[in-house]
């Protein structure tokens, strides 16, 4: 086996661009990424991309642009966590001895396709039945507070932490101002309990990585492991709330072949789509205990100055969404931390870092997909 | 930029409730007395989805089942946004059939029910099931 290293990471800002062509921000972030790794494009051996609204055949169309003719390339979809899928694939490739160098993008232009909230899948019983994800993550957040006791100002307390964080993140859709809990709990009900600050908007915006072999520069990042998972049942047997049971799955084995607890890791990103989930989903990774997770913002255990900083760059609720893109930016967003590069937004400990991408939506399943990937500076 | 796609094809319809091509209906299907769906024959795991190619938890065959119209609340919300041609507020609600699967439904009023309610299916709108709490 050889050992996966990441090399080089690349993004487009994030926000509302619809009069920018969608290979246009693809490559912002490709040409950031190559510079980065410091590589010639000619290097690069294969391509996988991530995309979820494409367009059919984005891959190709960001391809054109590239003069990297002729090498294996393919798209992933795996929902929300479409981008780190095809950087798993690369991890895999690489480790495999597959291929040297692989160019890994994530990239989403959803301001030509929705206004507010991604209308639901009409071919799907629950899409069909008008359930918007924000409804699903509201089913979350009430079955979690009637069982757990958690609080409004609880949940809140994430949204003000990101929001928080995304005013020194130059590149996130949403900077303006950082909201006071009162604030959020007062913003314009979504669905109950979830208020509009409590959601990421739907974005535009490309990630991209270069992932390769060791290569002997202490500037790469070792990756610990990659796992990724798909969903399993999820039905009136099930004791976790929705999506809970997918990124256990793939946080066990992550920590299981990294070797690693989850007190060693440093700093975190995680997908925090709507506040519930950023809670959720840190019991899952085994930050907290079960029904413990809603402690963690208003503690200030994840703070950016906290013993756990969790989305140090604003999260997916400052980023913003853009769902093949989000992965790519959590990796992004974790390189810079891990080498000592993320300027104001910089944490103090930054040894091992950890990104979980978890993309869900369809009706029955307790998500689509989840990633998680534990990476670390060299030593 | 308010200009930008006007009188241009878009790039996706998610069916007809938002103008595009109508799909086939996933839906669960309410017969007045029951819901309809298909159990295992083996394992007797239920389910609201009728053209499964075996059953998910076992792989033995599944069979046409009828379930009860009532069961408890999972859990609810109201929803606030308008979703495809749905105005707001709505009620939805995960609801346990007593004997069957969990199913999603809309409230007959736009209240968060708390976990456990027992409601009872009273009808469809537009195809989806709608429920409506049973007071003891």
């Amino acid at each position: 086996m050889t050992e996966a290293m990441l090399w080089g990471v690349g993004t487009s800002a994030y926000g509302r661009f619809p009069e920018r062509r969608v290979e246009a921000l693809a490559w912002e972030a490709v040409a950031e990424a190559v510079r980065d790794a410091g590589i010639s494009p000619g290097e690069i051996d294969a391509i996988v991309v991530g995309s979820v609204f494409g367009p059919p055949g984005v891959a190709t169309r960001v391809q054109r642009g590239l003069g990297i003719p002729g090498v294996p390339m393919w798209t992933v979809e795996n929902a929300c966590a479409s981008g780190t899928s095809a950087y798993h694939e690369a991890v895999e490739a690489v480790r495999l001895g597959r291929f040297g160098c692989v160019l890994v993008l994530g990239v989403e232009q959803m301001s030509t396709l929705f206004s507010g909230a991604i209308v639901p899948e009409a071919t799907d019983p629950e899409g069909a039945s008008s359930l918007p994800l924000p409804g699903l993550y509201a089913l979350q957040a009430q079955r979690y507070a009637g069982e757990f006791g958690v609080t409004p100002e609880q949940l809140a307390a994430v949204a003000v932490k990101n929001k928080r964080n995304g005013l020194d993140n130059p590149r996130a859709q949403l900077r303006a101002s950082a909201p006071t809990v009162e604030e959020v709990l007062a913003s314009r009900m979504i669905a109950r309990p979830l208020t509009f600050l409590q959601c990421c908007p739907t974005s535009d915006g490309a990630g991209a990585a270069i992932v390769g072999g060791a290569r002997g520069k202490r500037r790469d990042l070792r990756i610990e492991t990659s796992a990724m998972v798909s969903g399993a049942l999820w039905d009136h047997r099930s004791e976790d709330v929705w999506g809970y049971a997918s990124v256990a799955r793939a946080a066990e084995r992550a920590f299981a072949q990294a070797g690693r607890t989850p007190a060693e890791i440093d700093v975190l990103e995680v997908h925090d789509a709507f506040t519930i989930g950023e809670i959720i989903t840190l019991e899952a990774l085994g930050l907290a205990s079960r029904g413990k997770g809603a402690e963690l913002a208003p503690s200030g255990h994840t703070a950016r100055d906290g013993a756990q900083p969790v989305n140090p760059s604003g999260g997916l609720l400052s980023r913003g969404h853009p769902l093949g893109a989000t992965g790519m930016a959590q990796l992004a967003e974790i390189t810079w931390q891990l080498r000592g590069e993320a300027g104001a937004r910089q944490v103090a400990r930054h040894r091992v870092g950890l990104v979980e991408t978890m993309g869900g939506g369809a009706a029955g399943m307790d998500g689509n997909a989840c990633v998680v990937t534990i990476l670390a500076r060299q030593t | 930029m308010a200009e930008l796609g006007v009188g241009r094809p878009t790039k996706r319809r998610a069916g007809s409730a938002v103008g595009g091509l109508p799909v086939a209906d996933s839906r669960p299907v309410f017969a007045g007395d029951a819901v309809l769906g298909t159990r295992c024959s083996a394992c007797r795991y239920p389910s609201s989805q009728r053209d499964l190619p075996w059953c998910p938890a076992c792989y033995a065959p599944m069979v046409a089942e009828r379930f009860a119209t009532t069961g408890p609340v999972w859990s609810a919300t109201v929803v606030d946004i308008h979703v495809g041609t749905r105005k707001p507020p709505f009620g939805l609600a995960y609801v346990d059939l007593d004997d069957g699967p969990r199913v999603l439904v809309h409230l007959a009023e736009p209240a968060v029910l708390g976990l456990g309610s027992r409601v009872r299916i009273t009808g469809t709108d537009d195809g989806d099931l709608v429920a409506t709490e049973v007071r003891s």
